[in-house]
């Protein structure tokens, strides 16, 4: 296939956190706020007057000072944050909209408050509080906390237009973008897809990265660029597999199983599109914040929801995603350290095969991912294991 | 009549000692016969020796340097060639009052179960129960050695309480568990409620008049844990073995692995689980949900729950589960009921606070660290029962005893330690150790310090408030999570408790703790404070073992402190394969 | 009668005698960790069990839908 239109320029981008597009905006006037969860609802920091940049860690090698404060036994994400945070990567940051959702991240958020660390006056760290249930209760707990936490703050502090009228204009915003990735994200149902997980996973990042503003127009030549796209004549991939789990913002760690020979056809992780990238509905009589809240809770396939229903809901919508991405199997992999998806990867491991008659591989890996060997052996075993299974049936059937 | 004759009585019991020696050097075939040195070396010591002092040592037990407790132990095992010798009045009070005492008691509090025979089927049927409840008197034994007078009373009076309500928590679940009955899902299985240790068990005083709520994991992991650490490593493993990786918090591994080699009792039509306190929680909460495979409330608290805004969520969520009783049980929540036991609960935390008055500004205190810790925790985690309160007003009379009489309990005590974090449940009497080896009292801990709350009973809502506050204070939840403001609460505590030490608990699986350990590393510095971080992985002995971990101890204070062991023999021994 | 007090006495005292020795030698917690505990473990190491892995996961009903709770409990 031919390259796409920006692809080279995403994969530049997301070489940095202060990159290109995010320097624009800051000399724009623009406020930038970090973020690590999909449950800060990045579509209330991209109000006017600031954007959203979720935070990452891109070239990481040994997080040694980080280590000195998070000990080596914590996710490597948390301590990778920590160490860029100490090296000056994001001194660009005028906020860090904090959630407690998973231990670590929240102690990496601690530090920020704690210590000098990111070197702008103007910089302030403020943590929501974020409801383990999707229920009325919690959406309304959900609300009175966005309300408290993120949009005051920023209006006490930034003089930043909280108002419905702006909130609404951000979702109109959000939901465009939206828009745009989910249309990219539907080319990889077909057989042939004229996108690779990879170059998907390029463009996702950068649409969670970079102010939407600056990226929108971009995507949108992405968009047009793909539908005159022309697939390989010939397939070059074996399978067709859902990646699922834990953090994942490597998109190498993609290109890995793509080179193995299975083509990620979508992508249900931390930094994935499913969810991620849906549509912001506002109902008829609640306001755009209510509206923010419900969804953020409601869309969220998060392990750390606790109701028993949800437990069980989430692997239906994996087992829906392979149905309807047409995909062989689950790769489900898990942070070193993360203690819900270390969990979850264990009851998925033994259910989609048993239950969803799903061949799943589960493994767990590191945010500088070293083990590139030894992953690519398991990778290469599994796509092998659902060739040998998919001969099988065919036989079967041949017989019958 | 023959009058005794102490001096010869004593002068042949060293004779049979060196004759034993003489018999086992003949054995070894490396020293033949020593017999003339040895009368010569009995000779000498009579003359030498002391009686007055041997006398002495006898009514009133040996003085702290000179115990040689590290001698009693009989190899590796823990055991003892024989329990310690605390003077007359001491050690009868040990042999009556706690170990004849408790095992009487332990048959007497067995016989009052609702179906006193299901203890034999829970012994034959589940390892946490045949494997660790029988060898509950070494876990006191543990935990009392080298305690004197006051001090051994209040402590054990706590060991005590919890061994009662230990039985009578694993008698009601053998009574209501299915797995014994044959299936049978009887009387007592419909009037059970099963929660998770985490959530406590004043949430359910509304139906304590018609229903009995055990939590779940509390006697099969946490108690076992600190009887005979070795049941655990079972659950851990049997985790591990169907994929989980070996980092994860392992008391969340045993508590899911409990389910895994089906050693759960099966006992209620519900189950209540919870956040507390930590990623690992909501996971196990996940495993609780798939194995036991019935209506599951989980009642999450907030985690930021210092603000204000958070406090409404938490109180709704209770009250969902209050609802969800109601609608599982089809009986209402009794307010009358609620508020009985909630002013009970309040008198027991009424005396906790005058015990740490106590603690924090006397030498008096006669609980030791361990049995401060363990009791605490237990009482304030499963809410209002009467033994607690009969086990208070023993030690109130011990406490008023001390104060009046202004007896200092530890009286070798050289550094008054406070212990941070959570503790290793394998060796939570390594406080014991630390005073009788170093002079290391640990005064209060961390876990002692939680559900600091009295509740209101005047009107529901106050109730509720203070229920809400209550549970969002549980233990490891209160200062680990929520903002780092709360651990650092340490240096508060240190003052108020007037201790110039901190015992640094460093749980090498709580990524809480692990990722602000630098902050505390900073701050020691800063604040000039001696702290000694102890590694170790709560209920897995194999990851750090108690050796180690007294080892650490010991290098810290030989060489930061630069201090003698009051008890040369407890430094380096090697209890490797005991309980 | 005093011949039975007596007797009765001594075999109390005996017994007494006997269970100080039992305790000051430990002999409750050595009788536990040589006999009774490897014989316990080897039982709970034979014992069938069930695979808890097994059970279903199946779709749940919400427990406690919004539409349930509404009203408050009491107040």
């Amino acid at each position: 296939m031919r390259d796409l239109k920006h692809l080279l320029k995403y994969d530049d981008m997301l070489q940095e956190a202060n990159n290109e597009l995010v320097q624009q905006a800051k000399k724009d006037g623009k406020r930038a706020l970090g973020y690590t969860c999909y449950f800060m609802p990045e579509v209330l920091l991209d109000l006017p007057g600031c954007f959203s940049v979720r935070l990452r860690a891109p070239r990481s090698t040994s997080p040694d000072m980080a280590t000195y404060y998070m000990s080596n036994r914590t996710c490597m994400y948390g301590r990778c944050l920590l160490e860029r945070a100490m090296e000056g990567g994001f001194n660009f940051l005028d906020a860090q909209m904090a959630t407690e959702t998973c231990t670590v991240t929240c102690r990496f958020q601690e530090h920020l408050q704690m210590m000098d660390v990111i070197k702008n006056p103007d910089f302030f760290c403020e943590f929501t509080d974020v409801p383990f249930k999707k229920n009325e209760n919690s959406i309304e707990h959900f609300e009175t906390q966005l309300q408290a936490h993120v949009l005051d703050p920023l209006k006490e502090r930034f003089g930043i237009d909280t108002s419905d009228e702006a909130i609404l204009k951000a979702i109109e915003e959000h939901n465009e973008l939206c828009r745009i990735i989910k249309e990219i994200g539907e080319y990889r149902k077909k057989e042939n897809p004229v996108l690779t997980g990879y170059e998907f996973q390029l463009i996702m990042l950068v649409s969670l990265c970079c102010p939407k503003y600056l990226i929108i127009p971009m995507l949108k030549e992405t968009l047009e660029d793909l539908k005159t796209r022309k697939p390989d004549e010939k397939n070059p991939y074996r399978v067709r597999v859902v990646l699922a789990g834990s953090e994942n913002d490597d998109p190498d760690f993609t290109k890995l199983i793509e080179d193995c020979g299975a083509l990620v056809v979508a992508d249900r992780h931390c930094y994935g599109s499913l969810p991620g990238r849906e549509e912001i509905e506002v109902r008829e009589g609640e306001t755009p914040l209510r509206a923010v809240a419900r969804h953020y809770l409601e869309y969220n396939e998060c392990c750390r929801f606790m109701e028993q229903h949800s437990m069980r809901q989430r692997k239906d919508y994996i087992a829906k995603l392979v149905d309807e991405y047409k995909a062989d199997g689950i790769i489900v992999e898990s942070m070193k350290f993360c203690e819900y998806w270390s969990y979850e990867r264990t009851i998925d491991t033994l259910i989609f095969p048993r239950d969803y008659n799903i061949p799943t591989c589960s493994i767990e890996k590191e945010y500088v991912n070293n083990a590139v060997g030894q992953l690519r052996t398991r990778f290469q075993a599994f796509i092998e294991s659902i060739e040998i299974k998919k001969i099988n049936a065919s036989k079967e059937e041949e017989v019958v | 009549m023959k009058k005794f004759n102490l001096r010869g009585f004593l002068d042949q019991f060293s004779a049979v000692q060196i004759g034993k020696k003489v018999v086992r050097d003949a054995n070894d075939g490396t020293i033949h016969n020593k017999r003339m040195d040895m009368r010569n070396d009995i000779q000498e010591r009579r003359e030498n020796r002391d009686w007055n002092k041997v006398w002495n040592d006898f009514l009133y037990g040996k003085p702290h340097e000179e115990r040689r407790l590290g001698d009693l132990y009989l190899g590796n095992t823990g055991l003892y060639k024989h329990r310690e010798w605390r003077g007359v009045k001491d050690t009868f009070y040990y042999f009556h009052m706690i170990w004849m005492y408790n095992y009487v008691h332990m048959v007497m509090d067995i016989l009052k179960g609702d179906e006193p025979l299901t203890f034999f089927k829970g012994v034959w049927r589940y390892r946490w129960m045949g494997q660790t409840y029988l060898s509950v008197m070494h876990w006191f034994d543990r935990g009392m050695e080298g305690l004197r007078g006051e001090a051994l009373k209040a402590s054990a009076w706590h060991y005590r309480g919890m061994v009662s309500e230990t039985i009578r928590q694993f008698m009601r679940m053998f009574s209501a568990d299915k797995k014994l009955h044959m299936g049978e899902e009887n009387q007592y299985w419909k009037k059970t409620i099963a929660h998770d240790e985490t959530v406590s068990g004043n949430i359910f005083y509304g139906w304590r008049d018609r229903f009995d709520d055990v939590a779940l994991q509390m006697i099969p992991y946490f108690v076992s844990c600190h009887v005979n650490n070795k049941t655990v490593l079972n659950y851990i493993d049997a985790m591990q073995s169907i994929g989980l990786p070996a980092d994860p918090c392992p008391m969340c591994q045993a508590e899911s692995g409990i389910f895994v080699l089906d050693d759960y009792p099966d006992y209620s039509p519900v189950m209540v689980t919870s956040n507390e306190a930590c990623d690992g929680s909501v996971a196990t909460s996940i495993i609780t949900d798939w194995f036991l495979d019935r209506p599951l409330f989980a009642m999450p608290q907030p985690m930021r729950f210092d603000d204000p805004l958070n406090h409404k969520h938490c109180m709704e969520e209770i009250e969902q589960c209050w609802k969800f009783i109601e609608k599982e049980t089809g009986e209402p929540f009794n307010w009358e009921e609620f508020k009985k036991h909630a002013e009970a609960q309040n008198e027991l935390t009424e005396f906790e606070r005058e015990k740490w008055d106590v603690a924090a500004n006397t030498p008096y205190y006669p609980i030791n660290g361990v049995a401060q810790a363990l009791y605490r925790i237990y009482y304030s985690q499963d809410g209002d029962r009467p033994i607690w309160h009969e086990v208070d007003s023993h030690v109130k009379k011990i406490l008023n005893k001390c104060v009046e009489n202004k007896i200092e309990t530890f009286p070798k005590t050289r550094h008054r330690a406070i212990a941070w974090s959570c503790a290793p449940l394998y060796y939570s009497n390594w406080c014991t150790w630390a005073y009788n080896c170093w002079g290391i009292n640990t005064i209060i801990n961390m876990d002692s310090l939680m559900f600091d709350k009295t509740i209101r009973t005047d009107t529901y809502e106050h109730a509720l408030d203070d229920l809400a506050r209550y549970n969002e204070l549980a233990p490891m939840r209160s200062m680990a999570v929520g903002g780092h403001e709360h651990i650092f609460q340490l240096w508060d505590y240190m003052e108020k408790f007037n201790c110039d030490m901190v015992i640094m608990y460093d749980q090498l699986q709580c990524k809480g703790m692990q990722g602000i350990k630098g902050m505390f590393e900073d701050e020691f510095r800063k604040r000039n404070i001696h702290a000694i971080w102890v590694p170790h992985a709560l209920p897995d002995k194999r990851t750090v073992s108690r050796k180690e971990i007294r080892s650490i101890i010991n290098d810290y204070m030989t060489t930061v402190m630069g201090e003698e062991p009051l008890d040369p023999t407890l430094v380096d021994f090697d209890d490797d394969a005991s309980w | 009668m005093k011949k039975f007090l007596g007797k009765l006495l001594l075999i109390a005292g005996i017994g007494y005698v006997v269970l100080f020795l039992v305790f000051y030698f430990d002999l409750d917690g050595k009788f536990l960790y040589y006999v009774w505990e490897p014989n316990a473990v080897a039982r709970y190491d034979k014992m069938k069990r069930k695979d808890n892995t097994l059970t279903p996961y199946t779709d749940k009903a919400n427990v406690m839908p919004d539409s349930e709770v509404k009203e408050r409990t009491v107040g």
